[in-house]
């Protein structure tokens, strides 16, 4: 965690609404890792008090550059889609805990809803450059809002659901999930909550309904790790990427809590990934913003936040 | 004799910085607003008892400290033979005494809630620097927080409902105190409370902890149902837990003043008078934010505290309605977001400032703001701030703002 000046390479409107920008930081492009986010200072706009937080889209060390997704959502947002070529960000991270892939799994299923695709997209580079296989499912709520594929890898399997049917698979996108569930050694996801309680769902029922079996020499027995450490996330199936609204993204107000079973979990300290098991989906699904109408009828669209301005409208 | 670390000895003996220097509040009095710091210093110190004797060369001692400490008499003797006014960054001394021998090398403090315990921000804020840290309130028995979302950001400003989320006075001293008494930078234990004994039992634990420099009082967070705002609207609540928790512990005592009143200066006076060493004034603005779409309350405890630029005009009135009418140093609160700010404050009568909200945006702000308040100073040939105090305040007492908004002819 450290305080790094970024200056904007290049931004792209990827989607109605929805920006991707490059930005020159090369300390920060080596340091993150797939997950982690970054705290980024938005220009006193007639008081904008507080930082925006943002998943890291991508990173090359290489070049030092690293880029953020965000959607337009409120002021913040819209401060920074205002950002020129040359201006300059003020920007700390990288923050949180990352995803934790287990070395000895090859096949890893991704599963984003709307622009919470940009916290898997530095995962699904990583894999990649490990040798691993990756399928990318996306949801959308119609063709105007598909993730152009132009910007992912080739090597990474991409389906998509759109709830209109336009494009892809009509329907949800946690529909898609059981055709792969079998396939995959392990599964992110990032998106809307009741989304991400569904999938919850499917993690929890998997080994029972697959009949896995544990193997090793102790059965999967061994010694017990502590919830919520890297170790206890490698082993769950699920892991999420949570969004709340953010204070100082260090975990020193304790504002960005969501409710996991062993109470309060900061997303900014303890998250913003977490194993699936990790969160108490009953009690975050009711203190969760309650999306419009049209929205709640149908997960994988809604509002996403995340990336896009945890903290602000 | 507790070893705190606290403790400001004379001489070279000094653990730290041996330029610390009383600065009495300017406000107490017209004289005391004109007089020079030399003379400040060299004042009996009788309405602090518990603190240390002052060296009667420590505060005409160049700040400069690490050097100081090898040559310590020959460059106090310099010092004191040299015009106490001399520009230049290098001598301005920004030592603070918010009693029983609370002194701070600086007066930017952070204020509870928005530092957490001073680890969090790692090595992207030389903690060291800042005057003094308040940690994150602490109640007797642990306490998992309200339901999120717990923050929002409003006009100029947040609006928080966090619910005291802590792991409990015990957990907190053995987690932290063998830190804090590892550094320089002098840390505050925010106290919170359901009820008197509450607040007695969390002090009674931090008594004599090493690394605990002074206490301070939440009795007005608006965020607990039962207790918490009950204390600091009345007089007589605010003086109760005043006075029990002074006679309960030895520790520098701070009271926080809530804005959520109509006239906050009876309550002032009576905390001043149960016992406190200084106040810190003021908590959050009760408020609210809606969703998006308006289909209810934001928060998920419904109400937040309002905090940030936007509160600084109430913040500002409450300090120089509060300045009129007590003796003991406050430290003001709510807003400060650059050195204009702190200078508002220290004009409108405080001693001291917490930096809050501002420190989400800018971690490194308070560091600065030190920074900036002493080149104000050198600037203007000051070798402390305290001249800088009270300049706003008036010769008699106005009265209160419950009716300053009458049309007055």
């Amino acid at each position: 965690m450290f305080l790094s000046d970024a200056e904007l390479i290049e931004a792209r409107r990827i989607l109605p609404r929805q920006w991707i920008q490059w930005y020159h930081a090369p300390a920060l492009a080596s340091a993150v890792r797939a997950g982690q986010f970054v705290h980024v200072r938005t220009g006193d706009w007639s008081g904008l008090v507080l930082r925006r937080p943002f998943t890291v889209n991508t990173a090359d060390p290489a070049t030092g550059i690293v880029s953020i997704h965000f959607r337009e959502v409120g002021r913040g947002t819209a401060w920074l889609a205002h950002m020129r070529a040359g201006d300059r960000l003020d920007v700390l991270g990288p923050l949180g805990q990352g995803f934790q892939v287990d070395p000895r799994n090859r096949h890893l299923l991704l599963i984003a809803g709307g622009v919470g695709i940009a916290d898997l997209r530095l995962l699904a580079d990583e894999a990649i450059h490990d040798g691993r296989q990756v399928v990318l499912l996306y949801g959308a709520r119609d063709a105007s809002e598909v993730y152009p594929s132009s910007l992912l890898p080739d090597e990474l399997e991409y389906v998509v659901a759109t709830e209109d049917g336009s494009v892809g698979h009509r329907g949800l996108v946690t529909d898609l999930v059981t055709e792969y569930e079998a396939w995959a050694d392990q599964a992110f996801a990032c998106g809307p909550v009741p989304m991400l309680r569904v999938l919850a769902g499917i993690a929890a029922g998997r080994t029972k309904r697959l009949g896995v079996a544990t193997l090793g020499r102790k059965r999967g027995g061994g010694k017990p790790v502590p919830m919520g450490s890297p170790q206890a996330r490698r082993k769950a199936f699920l892991q999420v990427s949570m969004e709340q609204r953010m204070g100082c993204a260090v975990g020193a107000c304790l504002g960005c809590v969501v409710w996991g079973v062993d109470g309060p979990q900061r997303v900014c300290r303890e998250g913003p990934v977490f194993a699936s098991e990790e969160i108490d989906w009953e009690a975050t699904v009711g203190t969760a913003r309650p999306a419009a109408p049209s929205d709640r009828r149908t997960a994988p669209r809604t509002r996403r936040a995340a990336p896009a301005g945890r903290a602000g409208r | 004799m507790k070893a705190r670390k606290r403790v400001i000895t004379s001489g070279g003996k000094a653990k730290r910085s041996p330029t610390v220097r009383k600065i009495k509040p300017a406000w107490v009095g017209p004289v005391a607003r004109t007089e020079r710091p030399r003379s400040t210093a060299a004042r009996p110190e009788a309405a602090t008892p518990a603190a240390p004797r002052a060296d009667p060369v420590a505060g005409l001692r160049a700040p400069d400290a690490a050097a100081d400490l090898a040559s310590g008499g020959a460059a106090a003797t310099l010092a004191a033979t040299e015009p106490a006014a001399r520009p230049g960054a290098g001598t301005v001394d920004l030592a603070v005494d918010l009693g029983r021998g609370l002194v701070l090398e600086n007066p930017v403090l952070v204020a509870s809630g928005t530092f957490g315990y001073g680890v969090e921000y790692g090595e992207v804020v030389d903690v060291q620097r800042i005057g003094a840290i308040c940690c994150k309130g602490t109640t007797l028995r642990p306490r998992v927080g309200n339901q999120p979302p717990r923050v929002t950001e409003t006009p100029a400003g947040m609006l928080n409902s966090i619910g005291l989320q802590n792991p409990g006075v015990d957990a907190v001293i053995e987690r932290y105190a063998a830190i804090w008494a590892g550094w320089q930078v002098p840390v505050i234990v925010n106290v919170a409370g359901e009820s008197i004994e509450d607040y007695v039992g969390v002090v009674r634990k931090l008594d004599g902890v090493p690394g605990v420099a002074g206490v301070e009082l939440n009795i007005s967070c608006p965020n607990v149902g039962k207790g918490g705002l009950q204390f600091a609207i009345d007089r007589d609540a605010a003086s109760a837990v005043t006075r029990a928790v002074r006679a309960a512990t030895d520790l520098p005592l701070i009271v926080k003043l809530s804005p959520n009143v109509s006239d906050v200066r009876p309550i002032a006076r009576a905390i001043a008078d149960a016992g406190a060493d200084a106040l810190s004034a003021v908590n959050t603005l009760s408020g609210m934010a809606l969703r998006p779409d308006r289909s209810g309350p934001l928060l998920g405890n419904v109400y937040g505290g309002l905090s940030g630029p936007a509160i600084k005009p109430v913040a500002l009135r409450i300090v120089y309605e509060v300045a009129q009418v007590v003796d003991i140093p406050i430290i003001a609160i709510g807003g400060v977001a650059g050195i204009d700010d702190v200078l508002d404050y220290l004009a409108a009568g405080a001693v001291a400032v917490q930096v809050g909200t501002a420190v989400f945006a800018d971690p490194v702000l308070p560091v600065r703001l030190v920074d900036e308040l002493r080149a104000v100073c050198a600037a203007r040939g000051l070798d402390s701030y305290g001249p800088l105090v009270g300049t706003a305040l008036p010769r008699r007492p106005v009265p209160p703002s419950a009716k300053g908004v009458e049309y007055r002819p």
